[in-house]
């Protein structure tokens, strides 16, 4: 019986259109250059509302500024980069590597957005895909949207939950 | 009385498992057979189910040449195979041959392909005819030892008397050069050579380092003996019975039955079981010849062999019994080895010779004492249990090609490795057939230390009958690997495995690979 609903589920997630993943609204951007990172929460995990949203910084990223959200607290996760960035003159060894949003609760049926402002240091490779691995808790259950393809690999591997992503331009 | 014979019966029928010899089995293998690899191995590992000496070990490489450049080295159950530094790309087969602790060999491939698979085959191993000779050889040796020693110490030591010796002596003019083809077919059989070889000094010398060479030895001493106690000397009873002990010790020393544990108790029970065989089936020629002789002659030797008979018949029971019980492990291996067909139908047959000798013993013996053709009629009987006899030693004969169910190592599960620069997946499908499938995932760094992860995932598809991914959720057992009990894979075919490792919140760790699921 939960076999069968299983599959069921299954081939109705492969079915679904892109848009069902959690996705960045800004596909595009150029480094060397400010970032508002929306992230689109179009359901909850498996019809369950969602309560959290978690995202993961990538290393290149600084200045991360969480916009807050009404309903819901918002906590960072501060640490050591693995390199040291220059921001208007300051070296930056260390800052926001994770933002949490929590304490709300978004109904499956309602969409909603998370918003972090950023900074995209030049030391980031232009025409590469910078990933936001995001985790969506809920009611019940986990989603998360932490798959990164492989790089080169363009095979059938199509992940089910892909990591919102943003296309790097080169600088202007 | 008769509940005993009923029991001597069955007992004596599975007691002679004695000729049966068993085989050292591959446990595991480093690369694992069939495997993919970016790079050429260093070494190849071959763990077996016990101790064992390298025979012969060949490496064809992906080229298809055979190369002479792989170092064997062995310790106890491993026997590890360096490869040459300069493999090229391409499939490349170890095929080896091992003497197990019985002193037969065992031989298998292991393949495994260096960035692209290319057509190399494993090299034929089973040589048909070295197999009938090894098959006739020993049947010329069971001759040797069971008519010809036992027949000429019935004359000696039962019967006081030369008369039909003429079966027993040929059987010893068979045995002796039987004894010696088996040295030398075992040591063709052990290295893998063609005959022409026995010219070579090869074979002979592996043959006398197995465990069989020694033992083969004592069998031609023995057999030597029993010659010279036909000749007329004072010392001819003395000979007789060395030469019916060494029966004993030359089965005692070889073959799986003597080596299978507790050796403290089975290799006495071959010994005796030896003598015991010996002692019966040596009797009948004489006795059959006997039968022709005056009823006041034949009589009180008739008599005194039939209540040795008896004694020997209940030791070879009771030996045979602990043997096959020791051998086949359980009832059904009966039925369902190979081992255990040849042991069945030899059940048959020795119902057939055990019915046969009660009839001689309580019917046909008391018999004698009275009318006339009491005498043509056991003679009769007891030409028949030769012909019983020598259909027994032809069937177990036939054991030293199959291993007893008690060193058959469980079918292994089928494996793949799954390996990137990332991790190195080893998962482990039993059976491996369509149907209920036990999944065990062993997660690695891609430098092979274990990778710890939070959540570990099974997904299945089978794309080439439309089979949408299966996921399951593997749990962590307590021996470190992750487990998926009882997946259900309908149908045979190329399945598509992937397993996504949860390493922490934001990041996994996914490998993909096929896996060739067999019909059930």
């Amino acid at each position: 019986m939960s076999k069968r609903f299983c599959l069921i589920l299954i081939a109705a997630c492969a079915a679904s259109p892109a848009a069902a993943h959690i996705t960045l609204e800004t596909k595009q951007a150029a480094v060397g250059s400010y970032y508002k990172a929306v992230f689109a929460v179009p359901h909850g995990c498996k019809g369950s509302p969602t309560t959290k949203i978690r995202v993961q910084i990538p290393e290149g990223v600084i200045a991360v500024k969480p916009m807050p959200k009404a309903g819901w607290s918002v906590d960072v996760v501060e640490g050591k980069y693995t390199n040291e960035y220059d921001y208007h003159g300051n070296k930056l060894s260390s800052g926001v590597k994770e933002v949490a949003w929590s304490g709300g609760k978004l109904p499956d049926h309602n969409y909603d957005e998370f918003v972090i402002s950023s900074f995209l240091t030049d030391s980031l490779k232009p025409n590469t895909t910078l990933y936001f691995p995001v985790v969506q808790e809920c009611e019940t259950g986990v989603s998360r949207w932490i798959e990164i393809p492989a790089e080169g690999a363009k095979h059938s591997h199509e992940g089910n939950s892909p990591a919102p992503g943003v296309k790097l331009l080169p600088k202007p | 009385m008769r509940l005993f014979a009923a029991l001597a019966t069955l007992l004596l029928v599975v007691g002679f498992a004695t000729g049966a010899f068993a085989h050292a089995a591959l446990v595991a293998v480093e690369p694992a057979s069939g495997s993919m690899l970016a790079a050429a191995p260093k070494s190849v590992e071959l763990r077996f189910n016990e101790a064992v000496t390298p025979g012969a070990v060949r490496l064809i490489d992906g080229a298809g040449r055979a190369r002479d450049d792989a170092r064997v080295s062995a310790s106890g159950e491993t026997i590890s195979v360096a490869m040459p530094p300069d493999l090229p790309q391409g499939t490349a087969v170890v095929s080896y041959r091992v003497i197990s602790q019985d002193g037969h060999p065992v031989a298998g491939s292991v393949i495994f392909s260096i960035g692209i698979p290319t057509g190399t085959q494993p090299p034929a191993n089973v040589d048909r005819g070295l197999n009938a000779l090894i098959w006739l050889a020993r049947v010329g040796l069971y001759l040797g030892l069971f008519v010809g020693i036992g027949g000429v110490f019935f004359a000696r030591c039962v019967a006081w008397s030369m008369t039909g010796l003429t079966v027993p002596r040929v059987a010893l003019l068979v045995g002796i050069p039987s004894a010696v083809v088996s040295l030398g077919v075992l040591g063709l059989d052990l290295l893998g050579l063609p005959p022409a070889a026995l010219a070579t000094v090869a074979p002979w010398k592996v043959a006398f380092a197995a465990s069989a060479g020694p033992a083969l030895l004592v069998a031609v001493v023995a057999m030597l003996l029993a010659m010279t106690a036909l000749r007329s000397a004072w010392y001819a009873r003395a000979c007789a019975v060395v030469a019916f002990i060494g029966v004993g010790l030359s089965l005692a020393m070889t073959g799986h039955a003597a080596t299978a544990p507790p050796e403290a108790l089975t290799r006495p029970a071959i010994f005796l079981h030896g003598v015991g065989v010996a002692f019966w089936i040596g009797a009948l020629a004489p006795l059959a010849a006997l039968m022709s002789k005056p009823a006041t002659a034949a009589l009180p030797v008739v008599n005194r062999f039939s209540r040795v008979a008896v004694l020997a018949v209940g030791v070879l029971a009771l030996t045979g019994l602990g043997l096959a019980i020791v051998q086949l492990e359980k009832p059904s291996a009966l039925v369902e080895t190979r081992y255990g067909t040849i042991l069945s139908i030899k059940l048959g047959l020795a119902v057939v010779l055990l019915a046969l000798a009660a009839l001689n013993r309580f019917r046909l013996t008391p018999a004698l004492a009275g009318k006339g053709n009491a005498a043509s009629a056991l003679k009769r009987s007891i030409v028949l249990e030769c012909i019983i006899a020598l259909g027994i030693f032809a069937l177990v004969a036939g054991w030293r090609f199959t291993p007893p169910p008690r060193t058959i190592v469980p079918e292994t599960p089928l494996a793949i490795h799954i390996h990137t620069d990332k991790a190195m997946f080893q998962v482990l499908v039993s059976p491996g057939k369509a149907g209920a499938n036990d999944f065990v995932l062993q997660l690695m760094t891609g430098e092979a230390t274990p990778l710890s992860a939070k959540e570990v995932t099974l997904t299945l598809s089978l794309p080439e009958r439309g089979i949408e991914p299966i996921e399951r959720g593997a749990s962590l057992g307590p021996d470190g690997y992750w487990h998926v009990a009882k997946a259900e894979l309908p149908f045979a075919g190329r399945w598509h495995v992937r397993i996504d490792a949860l390493v922490t919140d934001f990041e996994q760790v996914t490998l993909e690979d096929d896996l060739e699921l067999a019909p059930p």
